[in-house]
C-alpha cells in the first residue's frame, strides 16, 4: 500500500490544522499517479504539437503517441483501435450516442428504456431526443427494499425495446447492476426479438473492474479517464464499426473531413469522423499512461480492497446514532461508494464538518435527481473509495464522523 | 478597522475568540438557533430563494414598525442558517440607508469566509447584496 501511495504526490499533502488528506471524493475524480502526471508534463515539455497533419518531427511525435494512446486504451478495454472514439468524457459519449446514432436511427414509435437509477448524462440526452422526434423513453424502476433495478419490469419493457441504455455501477447506491443479464435479455427478447441496442454508462465501473468491451456485446460503451486515474477531460466511447458507419458526426469541423468544398465537404471513416478540431492529445498521453499503470494491477484485488472499505466502513457508520446509509454494501459485487444522510445534521454541514478535519466528501444529488426521489430524499453525503484508500483512513473517518455526531448531532 | 453596528461588532469578537475552525462552525450552529425573524417553509418561495447556494435558503426584508430594517429567513442547512442569524442579528432595527452601506467584509473579520466553500461564500455574497439593494430601495421610498 505504502508503494501505491507514494505513486499520488497529492496524498501527502496536509489540511487545516496540520491534519492529513483523506481523499474519500474518488466516485466524482480519483487522483492521478505520478506516471500520468510525468506522462502530460513529459508531452508539453518534449512533444507538444498537433496531430495528423504537419510533417515535422514533433508532429510525427505527438500524432504517433496520440494514436498509440489509442491502440493501448482500447487493447486495455479489450477492443480493436478503431472501436475507440475520443470524446470529453462519459457525458459527451452519451450524447454522441443520442445526437449521432439514436437521431439518425430511430424516430417516432420507437422506444428507449432506461433506469430511475442513471446519471442525468443518461437521462437529459433520451429527454430531449424524445421531445425532438416523439421516441417513448420507459424508465425501469429501483426496487425500494433491494435498492436494485426491478428485473421483472426490465424483462417486460425491453420486448419492443429499439435502444437500452443502463449505468453499470450507481455512482449514489454502489450497486452493481447485473449488466450481463441486461445485455443477454435486451439481444434476445429486445426489439420484438430482433434484439436492442444497448448503452452502457460504465464511468463508475472502470475504476472498479476490468472491462472487455467485445466480450460485453453490448453496442456502445461510454466512459470517463478521470475517475480511473487519468486525466479530466477525456473519455471515450467504444462502438464497433458496423454500427459507427451508421452514425452522423456530431460534432464538425477540422479533422474529421475527408474534403471539403463549398458545395459539400465527405467525412472521414472510423473514429476519426468523431472527433472534429484539435484533440485532447496530452490528455491522451495521460490516459495512456493511467491504463499502463492499472495494468500493473489485478483488478479483482482492487475491487476486493474496495468493496471491503466500503462494506465495512458502512457497517461501523450504521452504528452511529442517526446515520442513515443508502446503498446495498452486503452485496459482493458493491463499489467503493457510501451514500449516507444523519437525521439531524445536513448533508452540506457534515461534509463541512468533515472537511475541517481533513476529508474530502462529497454532497448533493449526486447528479441522480430521480434517484434521489426514489430515495425519498433530496441529497445525501457521499464517501467513495479507490485503491490508494487505506483501512486507517477509513478508521479515523469514522471516528472523525462520530465525534461530529456526538458534538452537533 | 470599520465600524460595523454593535451586535455585528459583539458577534465578530465572538468569532474573534475561537481556537479553531471547528469552534467557529460550533458557534454558526448556536446562532442558526438565534434567528430573530424565522421564514417558515410554508413561505419559502421562488422569489426569496437565495440562488448560488448549494443548501436552500431564503431572505425576505421587512421594515418594523418603527421603520426599523428586519431580515426574515431561513435555511435548510445550520451553517447556512447561522449566516443568516448574524446578518438578521447585526441589522435588525437599523435604518434601511445603514444597511444599505454596509461592508460584507465582516465575514473576513470573523475568520468564517476562508471556511466557506466557493459556492457558499458565492452565496452568502448574492444574500448580501440582495439584502443591500433591498434596503437602498426601502430608504428611497422613506
Amino acid at each position: 500500500m505504502e508503494e501505491i501511495r507514494s505513486d499520488f504526490p497529492i496524498l501527502t499533502r496536509t489540511m487545516d490544522g496540520g491534519r492529513p488528506l483523506v481523499y474519500l471524493d474518488n466516485a466524482a475524480t480519483t487522483q492521478k499517479p505520478r506516471q500520468v502526471i510525468e506522462a502530460m508534463n513529459s508531452y508539453y515539455e518534449n512533444t507538444n504539437s498537433n496531430v495528423h497533419r504537419a510533417v515535422h518531427t514533433l508532429a510525427g511525435e505527438a500524432t504517433e503517441g496520440y494514436e498509440n494512446a489509442r491502440t493501448e486504451i482500447a487493447a486495455y478495454f479489450g477492443a480493436p483501435r478503431d472501436h475507440l472514439i475520443f470524446t470529453s468524457g462519459t457525458t459527451e459519449a452519451i450524447n454522441l450516442v443520442a445526437y449521432g446514432w439514436a437521431r439518425a436511427n430511430l424516430s417516432k414509435g420507437d422506444v428507449i428504456v432506461t433506469t430511475e437509477m442513471e446519471h442525468h448524462a443518461d437521462i437529459v440526452p433520451w429527454q430531449i431526443l424524445s421531445k425532438e422526434r416523439g421516441v417513448e423513453i420507459r424508465y425501469i424502476p429501483l426496487e425500494r427494499d433491494t435498492l436494485t433495478l426491478d428485473m421483472d419490469a426490465f424483462e417486460i419493457a425491453v420486448s419492443d425495446a429499439n435502444l437500452v441504455c443502463v449505468v453499470h455501477t450507481s455512482n449514489v447506491l454502489g450497486v452493481r447492476n447485473d449488466i450481463e443479464t441486461i445485455i443477454q435479455l435486451s439481444k434476445s427478447n429486445g426489439n420484438g426479438g430482433k434484439g436492442a441496442f444497448v448503452m452502457i454508462d460504465a464511468a463508475q465501473a472502470a475504476p472498479h473492474e476490468r472491462i472487455n468491451f467485445l466480450e460485453m456485446n453490448c453496442d456502445f460503451l461510454a466512459l470517463s479517464s478521470h475517475k480511473m486515474g487519468g486525466p479530466t477531460g477525456i473519455g471515450g466511447l467504444f462502438v464497433r464499426p458496423e454500427i459507427m458507419e451508421t452514425m452522423d458526426p456530431f460534432i464538425t469541423g477540422g479533422d474529421m473531413i475527408e474534403t471539403v468544398t463549398l458545395e459539400g465537404s465527405t467525412f472521414q471513416k472510423g473514429p476519426q469522423k468523431f472527433e472534429a478540431g484539435t484533440p485532447r492529445i496530452a490528455e491522451a498521453f495521460g490516459w495512456h499512461a493511467a491504463v499502463e499503470w492499472l495494468s500493473s494491477f489485478d483488478m479483482e484485488e482492487v475491487h476486493e480492497h474496495i468493496s471491503n472499505l466500503a462494506r465495512e466502513t458502512a457497517a461501523k457508520m450504521s452504528t452511529i446514532p442517526g446515520i442513515q446509509i443508502y446503498g446495498r454494501h452486503d452485496l459482493e459485487s458493491c463499489s467503493g461508494v457510501v451514500s449516507f444522510l444523519h437525521e439531524k445534521i445536513h448533508a452540506e454541514d457534515l461534509a463541512h464538518l468533515l472537511d475541517s478535519g481533513g476529508f474530502a466528501v462529497r454532497t448533493g444529488h449526486h447528479c441522480a435527481q430521480p434517484l434521489m426521489e426514489a430515495l425519498g430524499v433530496s441529497s445525501t453525503a457521499r464517501i467513495s473509495f479507490w485503491l490508494y484508500n487505506t483501512k486507517e483512513e477509513a478508521n479515523s473517518f469514522v471516528e472523525h464522523l462520530t465525534s461530529i455526531v456526538e458534538r452537533f448531532g | 478597522m470599520t465600524n460595523w453596528p454593535a451586535p455585528l461588532t459583539n458577534i465578530i469578537n465572538e468569532f474573534k475568540e475561537c481556537f479553531d475552525r471547528m469552534e467557529r462552525y460550533e458557534l454558526l450552529f448556536e446562532y442558526a438557533d438565534k434567528l430573530p425573524h424565522e421564514l417558515q417553509t410554508e413561505n419559502w418561495t421562488e422569489q426569496n430563494r437565495v440562488k448560488g447556494c448549494q443548501s436552500e435558503a431564503h431572505v425576505e426584508c421587512k421594515l418594523d414598525e418603527e421603520g426599523g430594517f428586519q431580515i426574515h429567513g431561513a435555511a435548510d442547512a445550520n451553517l447556512v442558517q447561522g449566516l443568516i442569524a448574524i446578518l438578521a442579528i447585526g441589522v435588525d432595527g437599523l435604518p434601511p440607508s445603514q444597511v444599505a452601506s454596509l461592508s460584507p467584509n465582516f465575514v473576513d473579520e470573523m475568520d468564517v469566509k476562508a471556511s466557506l466553500t466557493p459556492s457558499r461564500a458565492n452565496g452568502f455574497l448574492n444574500m448580501f447584496e440582495m439584502i443591500k439593494n433591498t434596503a437602498a430601495s426601502m430608504s428611497k421610498e422613506a
